[in-house]
């Protein structure tokens, strides 16, 4: 089975943030692009991001190497979380 | 018995008071501990914030007054010689090394990357005499990990330490190496920092270097460190900063 972009984008950010259970991912999958949109509970958006976008940057780094591989094109975005 | 490792940890403002601090309640020198940065601490922002540098030292050999040991202990098995070099892979360095390949073995499943991972210890540091846990990724067409000039393989490093340093509840300071690319690459500096220095002494005018993340600007202030006829400085900031060479 072919492993996806958005569960190794789940996987990176459960593991850095202080509430995984808000993690959600939402996979928008175009023919040769895919988007990739991020929201992480409030507190945990400066661990997403980092300091310069450090840490950001470096999760879409990795993405390039899975989207190089299946010949595609991907973006990931962090969504700035709404009062909920 | 003896045998104990009297290992301490020591505090300072920074990394290397804190060794210091450490050699000097031993008594003994650098080249006789082990040294592991525990923390390397952090300036805060306007004295906000800041941390004290932790590292742990380990005696390499039981500070006794006495000399070594004469060969009359021949006796003792082979094994056993090896037996202070594998306790000197601490608690925490064997903690990091799970963690981290289990970890790192996850991402590359998840990235559906075929590699094997093998962690070893890094030689000690020139300066520090610091070893720190490298793991090493085998496997075929792994150029993509690494990327240009490592920036996939530093991107994927930095964010593997982040996760494991979450789940440690500490900074973790592994290295990743992507079939021994870390190594060429220092090599290929070393070659290009000498071959630098020739022509800056021959021309004695300064050259600056590409920009290099911090730890490959290292390798060319350690390279050219004793150098009769060039010095070296960092100049720029940020991912733009490099080396500038200049002429003694």
């Amino acid at each position: 089975m072919r492993t996806s972009m958005k569960e190794l984008v789940e996987f990176i950010v459960k593991s850095l943030v202080d509430y995984p259970e808000e993690v959600v991912v939402n996979e928008v999958e175009g023919t040769a692009a895919t988007i990739l949109e991020l929201s992480v509970a409030d507190s945990d958006m400066g661990r997403v991001i980092g300091r310069n976008g450090r840490v950001i940057n470096s999760i879409r780094a990795i993405l390039q190497v899975m989207a190089a591989k299946q010949g595609k094109r991907v973006t990931l975005e962090v969504l700035e979380t709404e009062n909920r | 018995m003896s045998e104990t490792k009297r290992e301490i940890e020591v505090r300072g403002p920074d990394v290397e008071s804190a060794i210091e601090a450490g050699l000097a309640q031993l008594g003994i020198g650098r080249s006789d501990v082990i040294i592991e940065v525990v923390d390397e601490g952090s300036r805060g922002l306007l004295g906000i914030g800041s941390r004290d540098a932790v590292v742990r030292l380990t005696p390499l050999t039981v500070p006794a007054p006495a000399p070594k040991p004469a060969p009359a202990a021949v006796a003792a098995v082979p094994a056993e010689q090896v037996a202070p070099k594998t306790a000197v892979f601490s608690e925490q360095l064997t903690e990091e090394e799970q963690v981290a390949t289990e970890i790192l073995q996850s991402m590359l499943e998840k990235m559906d990357i075929q590699a094997t991972i093998t962690p070893r210890l890094s030689p000690p540091d020139d300066l520090t005499g610091r070893q720190v846990l490298v793991l090493d990724i085998q496997g075929e067409n792994l150029a993509g990990l690494i990327g240009v000039r490592g920036e996939t393989l530093n991107a994927l490093q930095y964010v593997t330490r982040l996760m494991v340093g979450h789940r440690l509840h500490r900074r973790a300071t592994f290295i990743l190496d992507v079939q021994g690319y870390r190594q060429r690459r220092e090599k290929a500096l070393t070659r290009l920092a000498e071959r630098m220095a020739r022509k800056v002494s021959k021309r004695k005018r300064p050259i600056s270097l590409e920009p290099m993340p911090p730890h490959e600007r290292r390798i060319i202030h350690m390279t050219l460190r004793n150098d009769k006829y060039v010095y070296t400085q960092s100049v720029g900031e940020g991912k733009r900063r490099k080396v500038r060479i200049y002429p003694k």
